[in-house]
């Protein structure tokens, strides 16, 4: 809070007001006073005051009027009653209206100078919350700003100069082009880590809920494996895609199911050895649609199973490919947004199967005029964890 | 191809410019390069060009944004066809060639993402090339 606090206190005994006023002076606080609950309003809008002390039995508008009206001027406001008649039933209902304290008359100037430190108190951790919450949304936003522009703009134009590198040493010798390989795959490799680390940062799971539309299963898978294929396509690793016709449909965003789906064939291009094979399938079974990509790879050890999905986890790949740690994470985040549950299971040298399983949307329905968000919620809980 | 075809280039990194231009270059055209969006408009209005090549994030944001837009307002240039590369897919993701577009921003052609593979480059450019001609719209 900048500067000092400022205190209205609303009570219809003069008497009150004095001795509040009384207690106070000196203390460093800026203090208004109002003799009713309408005054007291008018003051809160003018005055802006960090804490209203209020009587709750008052005539004309009542203290838990005023509350209730402060509440919705400003909720930030730290609210303390006055009860005249020491009742606590009158003081949780206060509480419940969202008071931060009560103060049972008569009180002490001490009590009182006391409530109002606490109060005082109170209110710059309310400010303070509001100012880190507000700095945090900013920073993460920045931050994905800065990490996509100022990071990948030049790992972008490096990469740029490397393509026609290769092109002019096309007729170079062996090692040499060998060596702009590796250069061009690491390369590759670190756009593709801070693209992930970007959509990580910046993937807003409220805005994903609040854009779901109906979406074929078939148009994420296939945009996902064609992200996935020259990835793919280095190692000798073939993708097979089997989706049923027409293509299950379920209620999502089209953008970030595409991203969960990338970073497990992804993850699946990376444990396979060089001229694998994973499959992607998609299947409805009950009211669910199963998305299963099924790779041959190195697959996972029992008591690493449960920690894939945390962010940061990474091992290295069939080929000692390193990744952000991230990808899975953010495909987890993405499918529970949905709704959905994500689950692997695996055999340690014969492969791992990641399983998404999303409220399976009713196919036939005319054009794309899909239900509301409403089968969601029943059937978030059954994601597995 | 009949004659050579002039491009466009309207980016603000210089070095991400020189790889494209070596790729453009080796494949026969002729590349004319602005380094912001005013110096490119005004080239563009000086002389006629086949196409263009811009990015979207340019100076103090989307400024490639604004120059699609203003491209379209312009009588003669309505019609150059405007092939987006871009760093950040996801900030124009809404924006798909083919589909409708995003409410928010302007119609163009075809959108490819930073760094772009040289075959992948040369093919785009070839393809509106081509569909600009077949248009049969003398272009700018």
């Amino acid at each position: 809070m900048e500067g000092s606090a400022r205190i209205l206190v609303v009570d219809d005994e003069e008497i009150v007001l004095d001795s509040c006023t009384e207690i106070l002076r000196g203390e460093g606080y800026q203090l208004a006073t109002a003799s009713d609950g309408a005054r007291g309003l008018a003051l809160v809008k003018a005055f802006r005051p960090d804490i209203v002390v209020v009587d709750l039995k008052m005539p004309g508008l009542s203290g838990f009027e005023v509350l209730e009206r402060i509440r919705e001027t400003d909720p930030t406001v730290v609210a303390i009653v006055i009860t005249g008649y020491a009742t606590v039933s009158s003081a949780v209902e206060a509480m419940k209206k969202g008071a931060y304290d009560f103060l049972p008359k008569p009180f002490t100037p001490e009590e009182f100078r006391l409530i109002i430190r606490r109060g005082v108190e109170k209110r710059s951790l309310v400010l303070e919350t509001i100012a880190l919450r507000r700095e945090r949304d900013l920073l993460r936003e920045h931050f994905a700003a800065i990490v996509s522009h100022e990071l990948k703009a030049p790992l972008a134009a490096i990469q740029q100069n490397v393509f026609v590198l290769e092109q002019q040493l096309a007729t170079a010798a062996p090692d040499l082009r060998e060596r702009l390989g590796r250069v061009k795959a690491r390369m590759a490799d670190l756009l593709q880590m801070v693209d992930t680390w970007r959509k990580g940062v910046s993937i807003d799971i409220d805005a994903i809920k609040t854009h779901l539309a109906p979406v074929s299963v078939r148009v994420p898978i296939d945009k996902a494996v064609e992200s996935a294929l020259v990835y793919a396509t280095r190692k000798g690793v073939t993708i097979e895609v089997a989706v049923p016709e027409p293509s299950p449909r379920v209620l999502g965003d089209q953008g970030t199911l595409t991203e969960a789906l990338v970073n497990i064939l992804g993850n699946a291009v990376k444990f396979s050895r060089d001229g694998g094979r994973i499959e992607v399938t998609a299947e409805v079974r009950d009211d669910d649609v199963r998305l299963a990509v099924a790779d041959h790879g190195v697959g996972i050890a029992p008591d690493d199973l449960p920690r894939v999905f945390e962010a940061f986890y990474t091992q290295p790949g069939a080929a000692g490919e390193r990744g952000s740690g991230l990808g899975l994470a953010v495909s987890r985040r993405i499918v529970e947004a949905h709704g959905g549950g994500i689950t692997v299971q695996s055999t340690p040298g014969q492969g791992s199967t990641f399983v998404i399983t999303l409220p399976a949307l009713g196919g036939d329905g005319p054009g794309a005029e899909g239900p509301e968000a409403e089968p969601l919620a029943a059937s978030a809980k059954d994601g597995p964890r | 191809m009949s004659e050579r075809k002039r491009l466009m280039i309207i980016d603000d990194d210089p070095d991400f410019v020189a790889g494209i231009r070596a790729i453009l270059d080796g494949a026969g055209y002729d590349t004319e390069v602005a380094y912001n969006p005013k110096d490119g408009f005004a080239a563009l209005k000086a002389r006629p060009h086949d196409l263009l090549l811009l990015d979207i994030m340019m100076g103090r944001g989307a400024e490639g944004v604004m120059m699609a837009r203003k491209l379209r307002k312009d009588p003669v240039l309505k019609d150059l066809p405007v092939l987006i590369i871009t760093g950040i897919r996801e900030q124009i993701a809404f924006m798909f060639p083919g589909q409708a577009v995003h409410p928010n921003f302007v119609p163009l052609n075809e959108l490819i993402e930073k760094p772009v593979e040289p075959d992948l480059l040369l093919e785009r450019v070839r393809a509106l090339l081509k569909a600009a001609e077949t248009r049969g719209q003398p272009v700018a």
